[in-house]
C-alpha cells in the first residue's frame, strides 16, 4: 500500500511525493520534504477514512510529522461527533437537585487535547502553501 | 564507424517542446519550476507579469524580492484619516485633510465587474495548460462526479460543510461564496454570509488571479474548508456580498 501527497505547485499545478514500504529511500526524502513544508507553515490536509464501511472520508490538518516513524500527527477529535455526543447526553442527562450539589464539588471534565497518528503510507494528502490574502 | 544514434526525446519531451512552441511564456515557466525544485521551494516560483502587481506571502523566502515596494497610496499633502465602503452609494467613502481642512471624496464603483474581470483574464500567460490539466485531475479524485460535471460546465461546485453547515459555492477564478442555509424552518431564504478570497504563495493585485493555476486556487479552498474551515476563514479575505471584490 502506498500514500501520496499532492503538492500544490505554481510551475507544475500538482506534483506529487509518494510513501512506499517498498522503496526506504523515497520514503525518507518524502519524509524530509513533509517535514519541511510544515515547518514553513503549509497546511498540510490528511484524509482519515471512516471507521464504519460507507461513511464519508475526513479530511484533518497535520500538526506535525515524525520523520522517523512516516506519521502524521493529527487532532484525535471529530467535532460532528462530539458535538452529537454532547446533544445525546444533553437529552439524557436529569436536571440536578439542590441537595445533590450542596455539599459536593462539580467534577471539572479534563479537556486535554488528544493526538492521533496517521502512516503516510496508508493515506493521501493535499499540501496547501501559505497565503497571501486575496 | 557507426555514428552514434542520439537517443529519441521521451514523449514528455515532446510534449514541452510543443507547448514551448505555441505559448510563449512556457519556456519562462518551466524554468521557474527547474530553480524551484533545485531550491526545494515546493510550492514553486510565481512569475512576474508585466501590467500587474505581484503580492506575495510575506514569509516566502523571495517575498522581499518580489513584492513591490509598499504604496501607502496618499499624496503629499493629503492625509486619508478615514474611508469606508458604502453599501447605499456602491462606493468608497475617504474623509482626508488637505492643508488643514478636512474634506470627503466619493469614489463610486461602476455597477459591474468587468475591470476586475478583464484585469483577471490579462494574468491567464501566467498559468499553463499543462498545469491547469494536472490541477483538474487532482480536483477529480477529490470530489464525486456530480460536482465534477458541475465545476467543468459551469465553473463552479456546492460542498455543505460537515462541520458548520455552512454551504460553500467554489468558483474558478472567483472568490468562495459562503451560503447560510441552515435554518430550514424558517420562511426567510438562505443568504450569503460573504466571499473568502484566497490564494496560496501569491496573487494579482486588483485581480481574482493568483500565481496557481485555477483549479489549484479551488483545491486549496476545498481541502482547508474541509480539514480546517477555522484556518480557511481565518487565513481568506472576507468581502461582503456587495462589494465588487466579491464577484457576485
Amino acid at each position: 500500500m502506498t500514500g501520496e501527497v499532492g503538492i500544490l505547485n505554481v510551475g507544475a499545478g500538482d506534483t506529487k511525493l509518494v510513501f512506499d514500504p517498498n522503496n526506504p529511500q523515497e520514503m525518507i526524502r518524502a519524509a524530509r520534504i513533509v517535514k519541511d513544508m510544515i515547518r514553513r507553515g503549509y497546511a498540510l490536509l490528511v484524509e482519515v477514512k471512516a471507521p464504519d464501511v460507507g461513511q464519508p472520508s475526513t479530511y484533518r490538518r497535520a500538526y506535525d510529522f515524525d520523520e522517523s516513524t512516516c506519521e502524521y500527527i493529527i487532532a484525535d477529535l471529530d467535532p460532528i461527533a462530539a458535538e452529537r455526543a454532547d446533544n445525546e447526553e444533553a437529552e439524557t442527562q436529569e436536571p440536578a437537585s439542590a441537595s445533590d450539589t450542596a455539599d459536593q464539588p462539580q467534577a471539572k471534565r479534563a479537556k486535554k487535547a488528544r493526538t492521533r497518528r496517521v502512516h503516510a503510507s496508508t493515506t493521501r494528502t493535499v499540501a496547501v502553501a501559505r497565503t497571501a490574502g486575496g | 564507424m557507426r555514428a552514434r544514434r542520439e537517443p529519441l526525446p521521451s514523449q514528455e519531451q515532446r510534449a514541452v517542446e510543443l507547448f514551448e512552441k505555441f505559448d510563449k511564456f512556457a519556456p519562462l515557466r518551466n524554468s521557474l519550476r527547474k530553480i524551484a525544485a533545485e531550491r526545494a521551494e515546493w510550492a514553486g516560483i510565481p512569475m512576474q507579469l508585466d501590467g500587474t502587481q505581484l503580492i506575495v506571502e510575506k514569509s516566502y523566502p523571495y517575498a522581499q524580492v518580489l513584492n513591490a515596494p509598499p504604496d501607502d497610496g496618499e499624496e503629499p499633502g493629503i492625509k486619508v484619516r478615514n474611508s469606508w465602503w458604502s453599501s447605499r452609494l456602491r462606493a468608497e467613502v475617504y474623509i482626508y485633510e488637505e492643508d488643514g481642512k478636512i474634506k470627503k471624496l466619493i469614489a463610486r464603483k461602476a455597477p459591474h465587474n468587468f475591470s476586475l474581470d478583464i484585469a483577471t483574464f490579462g494574468c491567464m500567460d501566467v498559468w499553463g495548460l499543462e498545469q491547469e490539466q494536472k490541477a483538474m485531475q487532482l480536483l477529480a479524485t477529490l470530489v464525486k462526479h456530480r460536482q465534477l460535471k458541475q465545476y467543468i460546465l459551469t465553473g463552479g461546485f456546492l460542498e455543505t460543510s460537515r462541520r458548520s453547515g455552512l454551504m460553500y459555492f467554489f468558483r474558478r477564478l472567483r472568490p468562495t461564496v459562503v451560503i447560510d442555509a441552515r435554518d430550514q424552518s424558517s420562511d426567510e431564504s438562505a443568504r450569503i454570509l460573504c466571499t473568502l478570497c484566497m490564494h496560496p504563495i501569491a496573487h494579482y493585485k486588483a485581480t481574482w488571479a493568483g500565481a496557481m493555476t485555477p483549479t489549484d486556487d479551488v483545491v486549496a479552498h476545498l481541502m482547508l474548508m474541509r480539514g480546517d474551515e477555522h484556518m480557511f476563514w481565518k487565513r481568506a479575505n472576507q468581502h461582503a456580498p456587495d462589494r465588487p471584490e466579491a464577484g457576485l
